[in-house]
């Protein structure tokens, strides 16, 4: 086969693993040796449905011997099936990676006949690239679940990430539709990762030379939508992978059907872009915002609200938090402020030492002041005094209710909702309500509804 | 304010030198006022004020400097950088913001509330956030052994690349050529240079080409269609860096020339 077509193939499959990020380790470059890391990450190109591209995201292979029921790879699917060799990957990541198209490589795959053996094809396509092509740019591998230890750390010493996928959030979830899969498989290497990561770690600041295990560190992800867990669950989840097994990033991907199954929802779903897109919130706020789950999620409100984002929510259920003086707050209770984010509570905080902070002077700071401004106070004064439909109204958010022209054809210049638009915006659109009047009906509905819960 | 300083109906004309600004600099203290307007040679023909004609003097110049580096490598920075911005007007922002942060020490450069300090930061920014897009997007494209791209920045942004790249390829030759101020960044057996250039029009190369279909392959099989969000590509990669990137352009028409 030639190459093209197995690159078009391998990178076909590997499209659903969301994990594409390049961050996480400082390496500068070195003479003899081709390429350099950068802590915060670099992408390289936008597809069109606005994802980034910063690694060369392939599978090593998609000819799988499980049968896992959510997955187009697998056994019992008829779709055309493709290997690389190590040497043939290893060339593509290199000339990809010298014309600045990549920041390096993310290698998973299928199971090709059993773990361990797909595991040493992978390591030895890595050995290669660190060895002999003296790469210094970053690798990001997947461990195979159940496969040997010893394989695990063997090529957590190559890659500088290392990821697991948990798949799905729950046990009885993985038995239903992933039933070659275990739970103890999944999370064994994980906890082997994190332990040797942290040993790793330790040496460093001992030797300098120590060999590195993972210096980027370890991240996972979960298929959102394809089974009945509770937004609550998932973060409740996300939250404990964060404390036990101290991962980088917990990745979430809103179940695509791709496969007709009588355990699947229909093929006609709606990916939940927007459950997507509000998960991915709430674990900002749990990183970098200080929030723990439990703050952000009740018993009695499982699920995120689809018309606020997830502080919004928080700031609506605490008004006795509120109004926070920009003066005085501490940077963690700055940070607890819509429209107030990391960089500019880190700001104010910087300005505040040198001058008295007005409206004026969070403007120029960055603040967005549009739902910020009724939840401060400068030097004591409110800012905006507004009335409750005035408040919701800057709350509510825009992309719940977006509509556009998506795709540029010459006879289609209809505006439909957008993918990530709130499902009741789609559902009226699907029932033949033109799509700007549907946004605005439903736009309409949630400012009566938040206007009365406030 | 140490001393007084007014604000006077001068402008002050320089050569367009870095040089040359920091003795703008100079000369506002000197004369303990802040002018109305800083132009390089290619701004204010026609100008309401008086004008003065600054003589670039390197000693002075030095001088300035070395006030600057004293003052730490965050006002510096902005200073410098900022410098390389293409924004009618940036001279005298920088300028009342080094005036400011002599005033009031290095801290000023994190007094975000102020409007001169903020001034700064945004020029800073502009500047550093282009040359983070070309460190993203630039493509290379290999003849003859060496690896060569075209991009076309707003602001002045190869000394940004520089390091960047020079660290990356260690053990490569490169030249980045930026066409809109027809200069190009050249490192050739770890040397590097900038040169004046007109244009860069390599030949094909059909190894480059099938490298490149290669990339575009990858790229295209890479989206999910149920997810297309053509609006969220745009706003990560602004259309103006589309033309010099391989895989944005549409695809060459299948089966040759109209009949």
């Amino acid at each position: 086969m030639e190459l093209g077509e197995k690159l078009e193939i391998l990178a076909d499959s590997a499209k659903y693993d969301v994990a594409c990020t390049s961050s996480g380790v400082d390496r500068p470059g070195q003479r003899g040796s081709l390429g350099s890391c950068a802590a915060a990450g670099i992408c390289h190109a936008f597809t069109p449905d606005g994802r980034c591209v910063s690694l060369l995201k392939v599978l090593y292979s998609n000819a799988c011997s499980y049968d896992c029921r959510y997955c187009v790879n697998r056994r019992s699917n008829d779709r055309p099936r493709a290997t690389f060799t190590p040497r043939e990957l290893a060339g593509l990541t290199i000339g990809f990676y010298r014309r600045n198209y990549i920041e390096g490589l993310f290698l998973s795959s299928a199971v090709l006949g059993t773990p361990d053996r797909t595991m040493e094809l992978m390591i030895e396509a890595l050995r290669i690239l660190r060895e002999e092509y003296h790469f210094n740019g970053y690798i990001h591998a997947k461990t195979i679940p159940g496969a040997d230890p010893l394989l695990v750390e063997r090529i957590g010493l190559l890659a500088d990430r290392l990821s697991v996928n948990i798949e799905l959030p729950s046990e009885n979830s993985l038995l239903r539709l992933a039933p070659d899969k275990k739970k103890s498989a999944i999370l064994r290497p994980m906890g082997q990762i994190a332990v040797k990561s942290a040993e790793s770690r330790r040496q460093l600041a001992v030797y300098k030379r120590a060999p590195a295990f993972a210096p980027a560190g370890q991240s996972t992800q979960m298929i959102i939508g394809a089974t009945p867990e509770s937004d609550r669950h998932i973060l409740d989840l996300t939250e404990a992978l964060y404390k036990k097994y101290a991962l980088k990033r917990v990745f979430f991907s809103a179940y695509l059907p791709v496969v007709e199954d009588e355990r699947l929802p229909a093929l006609s779903t709606r990916p939940p872009l927007l459950r997507e897109h509000r998960l991915y919130q709430a674990d900002w706020l749990l990183r970098y915002y200080h929030f723990s789950a439990r703050e952000l999620l009740s018993e009695a409100e499982p699920n995120f609200d689809p018309y606020l984002d997830p502080k919004c929510t928080w700031a609506l259920r605490h008004p006795e938090f509120f109004p926070v003086e920009v003066n005085t707050a501490a940077r963690e209770e700055l940070l607890r402020v819509p429209g107030i984010g990391p960089k500019s509570a880190l700001r104010i905080v910087q300005a505040r030492r040198m001058q008295r902070l007005g409206m004026a002077e969070l403007k120029r700071i960055g603040v967005v002041l549009k739902r910020a401004q009724y939840f401060i106070t400068c030097g004591g004064r409110l800012p905006a005094r507004g009335t409750r439909a005035e408040i919701a109204g800057a709350l509510l958010d825009p992309k719940a209710f977006a509509v556009g022209v998506q795709q540029l054809s010459l006879d289609d210049f209809v505006a439909r909702p957008l993918h990530c638009a709130a499902p009741a915006v789609q559902e009226l659109a699907d029932h033949g309500v033109a799509a700007r009047q549907a946004a605005q009906m439903v736009r309409q509905e949630a400012l009566t509804c938040l206007t009365r819960r406030m | 304010m140490s001393y007084q300083a007014y604000v006077t109906d001068t402008a002050y004309h320089y050569d367009g030198s870095y040089a040359g600004f920091l003795c703008c600099i100079f000369e506002s203290f000197a004369r303990r006022e802040i002018p109305a307007a800083v132009c390089p040679p290619q701004e204010g023909q026609m100008t309401l004020f008086g004008i003065r004609q600054i003589a670039t003097a390197p000693a002075r110049a030095q001088r300035v400097a070395r006030g600057l580096q004293r003052l730490g490598a965050e006002v510096r920075d902005r200073v410098a950088t900022g410098f390389l911005a293409a924004v009618p007007g940036k001279d005298l922002r920088l300028l009342r913001f080094a005036r400011l942060c002599f005033d009031r020490g290095p801290g000023a450069a994190r007094m975000l509330g102020d409007a001169d300090a903020a001034a700064a930061f945004a020029l800073e920014r502009a500047v550093t956030s282009e040359a983070h897009r070309y460190v993203e997007f630039l493509r290379f494209e290999e003849r003859d052994g060496m690896l060569g791209a075209v991009i076309h920045p707003k602001h002045f942004v190869l000394p940004l690349l520089r390091g960047h790249f020079c660290s990356r390829l260690p053990d490569e030759d490169f030249l980045i050529f930026d066409a809109t101020h027809g200069t190009a960044l050249l490192r050739r057996s770890g040397q590097v240079q900038y040169l004046a250039m007109e244009r860069y029009a390599p030949g094909p190369d059909e190894a480059e080409e099938s490298w490149q279909a290669l990339w575009k392959r990858f790229f295209r099989a890479l989206t999910i269609e149920e997810r297309r969000n053509e609006r969220a590509q745009a706003t990560h990669v602004f259309k103006r860096f589309w033309p010099d990137m391989c895989e944005m352009q549409p695809e060459a028409p299948a089966g040759g020339a109209h009949s």
